[in-house]
């Protein structure tokens, strides 16, 4: 083709960036990999932990970081820089697993509300509804009222059954528009199964509206654990994870150690931005036009 | 639009309302009865372990934890109808009482939070779209995505540890200090950083939607036209595009009640402030379930009815949403084309 014709009065082309940069250019690079790195370093930080984060060393409790300690020690002479690796796995696993489950409530939810028959489906969608309208923090106390002593399975488990109610409103929408269209149909007349049509029909055109949702619903999630933890309904003291290290800290404002908040509080926070930063990214891009003003 | 009788109107949002509340109740009810932990031990404290088989009998008849749930809660609605919420078994007091004490200091920690919330993420919206694209815009979107991102009780806790502790400025717990319950600029002083949370924590969320809806709006025809007019561009946003965006900014400001009182209840309980947030994480902690009831009560009433209020507002305004639902079902029949 390029040899028949020839262009006249084409603008060259000039390419100054390599592919490489171009593929990465607008995306959360550094949040991506932010985020990488701290899974890497928590899942494998028995390697290069200096201390057994668990092990309280009372002789240096409340020490203020330095050479021994890089972050300093509790209140109960435990090693923070060990405990924030080795409990970041327990905050991020609640994050990711309370997700999973959530996401996987609201696509079940969502796709039986979206197929389902009017009636079934108003039924459906007001009962979310007044989910919804329960403050999330008392449904979550109650729920871990019911199951009892707090462990990290438990907290997700209710941390994903709080969760789901509005991914599943937007898959619900998403259903409802497609469900008439010739693909689905012709899939159900060929004997398609609802796992299938969801799976392989229906799940491709919701999945870009739900990504967004899902990594704030990690982000939410770590939030909560931590609040809940710090408030002292979540786990208790011995399963280190970000919330109950810092729930130490109430107690160490009186003595004035600072980096028993700080410390994992910024990791807390660089992790809950990143992930916002991916969110943000995820949601499709608003075609702006030229301002009017 | 059909007009419908505002009575009939009415009646129905009313009677919605109180069936929300009654599915509620039920709920709370049954989840808090059913959840572990001996009620008795709030009410007795640590006697209950010494009590012989009979007088654990004796009391549970006494507080009415024998019977089976359904009578339980038929009993509980009943008082609940006539006023009787039942007696905090920690406190050993009516639990309506115990929560009158303390809602106030919630109303108004939650009340100014909103109002400062609601003003100064309009403001800082009208700014933001004012100067689109320019570094003051870009500053404050950086710096948004990051307050909105810091847990409200690790704020609070850094709040406390720089203005309380180090700086010794201002006071970091309670609603005032000893023997000044009636000091007004005390209360207030004990206000200021609960305050601060509430605010830093939840404005950027609304302020972003306030730049983005006024992005839309800049973007419509008028704009040009009043452009066309010679007005200036303060003049166009503040007459025309404001009063556009503000019925759906209302009727957000109604559906983030939840958000801020959620929000409240977390920062109570660390700046120890004596509201029904920290009186929610105490009772659900020492099982003090006729407390706990009237608290989840209380507050999904209030959710349920912000609910309702956005609704109205929507439909004040936008006629068509009271007709969503056709609209929806066209689309579908569109798209099934």
């Amino acid at each position: 083709m390029e040899n028949k014709f020839e262009l006249v009065g084409k603008r060259p082309t000039v390419l100054t960036e390599s592919k490489k940069r171009r593929t990465l250019r607008g995306k959360p690079v550094i949040s991506v990999s932010f985020i990488l790195v701290l899974i890497l370093a928590c899942s494998f930080c028995e390697l290069f932990m200096p201390k057994d984060p668990t092990y309280m060393d009372l002789y240096n409790a409340d020490a203020a970081p330095n050479g021994e300690f890089f972050f300093g020690t509790d209140a109960m002479g435990r090693d923070i820089f060990s405990m924030i690796w080795y409990g970041g796995r327990i905050s991020l696993f609640i994050g990711f697993f309370a997700t999973v489950i959530s996401v996987f409530i609201a696509v079940i939810f969502g796709s039986i509300s979206g197929l389902a028959p009017k009636w079934v489906d108003s039924i459906l969608m007001r009962f979310t509804e007044l989910l919804l309208s329960i403050p999330s923090l008392l449904l979550v106390i109650l729920l871990q009222a019911i199951m009892g002593k707090a462990n990290v399975l438990s907290i997700s488990i209710i941390l994903g059954l709080t969760g789901w109610m509005s991914m599943a409103k937007v898959v619900r929408s998403e259903v409802r528009q497609i469900r008439e269209s010739e693909y689905v149909i012709a899939a159900r007349c060929m004997g398609a199964g609802f796992w299938r049509i969801v799976w392989k029909h229906l799940a491709p055109n919701f999945v870009s509206s739900i990504m967004f949702m899902a990594v704030m619903n990690v982000r939410s999630a770590i939030v909560a654990e931590s609040t809940l933890s710090f408030i002292g309904m979540g786990l208790p003291l011995e399963i280190i994870s970000w919330g109950s290290l810092l729930s130490l800290a109430e107690r160490s404002i009186l003595s004035g150690s600072w980096w028993i908040i700080v410390i994992p509080g910024v990791f807390l926070v660089l992790t809950l931005l990143c992930l916002t930063n991916i969110g943000n990214h995820l949601r499709k891009a608003v075609n702006r036009k030229e301002s009017n003003l | 639009m059909i007009r419908e009788n505002p009575f009939v109107y009415y009646g129905k949002k009313l009677f919605v309302f109180l069936l929300s509340l009654f599915i509620l109740s039920l709920a709370v009810f049954f989840i808090s009865r059913l959840a572990p932990g001996d009620p008795l031990v709030s009410y007795y404290g640590d006697r209950v372990e010494k009590m012989s088989v009979e007088e654990r009998e004796w009391a549970e008849n006494k507080l009415g934890l024998n019977e089976s749930l359904p009578v339980q809660y038929g009993r509980w609605a009943k008082n609940a109808l006539c006023g009787d919420f039942g007696i905090s078994y920690k406190y050993k007091m009516e639990a309506s009482e115990v929560i009158g004490e303390r809602i106030g200091n919630t109303l108004v920690l939650g009340g100014i939070g909103f109002l400062l919330t609601f003003v100064l993420a309009l403001g800082l919206g009208i700014l933001c779209a004012y100067y689109e694209d320019k570094w003051l815009d870009k500053l404050l979107c950086r710096v948004g995505t990051i307050t909105s991102c810091i847990p409200e009780f690790w704020l609070s806790l850094v709040l406390i540890l720089i203005f309380s502790v180090n700086l010794n400025l201002l006071p970091g717990s309670g609603a005032y200090s000893i023997g000044n319950k009636d000091d007004f600029g005390d209360r207030m002083l004990h206000l200021v950083l609960p305050l601060a949370v509430v605010v830093i924590n939840h404005l950027w969320y609304y302020a972003y939607m306030v730049r983005n809806k006024l992005l839309e709006e800049v973007r419509a025809e008028y704009v040009l036209l009043g452009k066309a007019k010679g007005l200036s561009k303060r003049k166009i946003i503040f007459r025309h595009c404001l009063r556009n965006i503000m019925p759906s900014y209302l009727s957000l400001m109604a559906i983030s009640v939840p958000h801020i009182m959620g929000g409240t209840y977390i920062i109570e309980t660390v700046f120890s402030y004596p509201g029904i947030g920290k009186l929610a994480t105490e009772s659900a902690r020492y099982k003090d379930y006729n407390l706990l009831m009237l608290i989840c009560l209380i507050s999904g009433a209030v959710v349920i009815l912000c609910n309702i209020i956005a609704q109205i507002i929507n439909e004040r305004i936008d006629p068509r949403m009271r007709e969503s639902r056709h609209i929806e079902e066209g689309e579908v029949a569109e798209n099934g084309k």
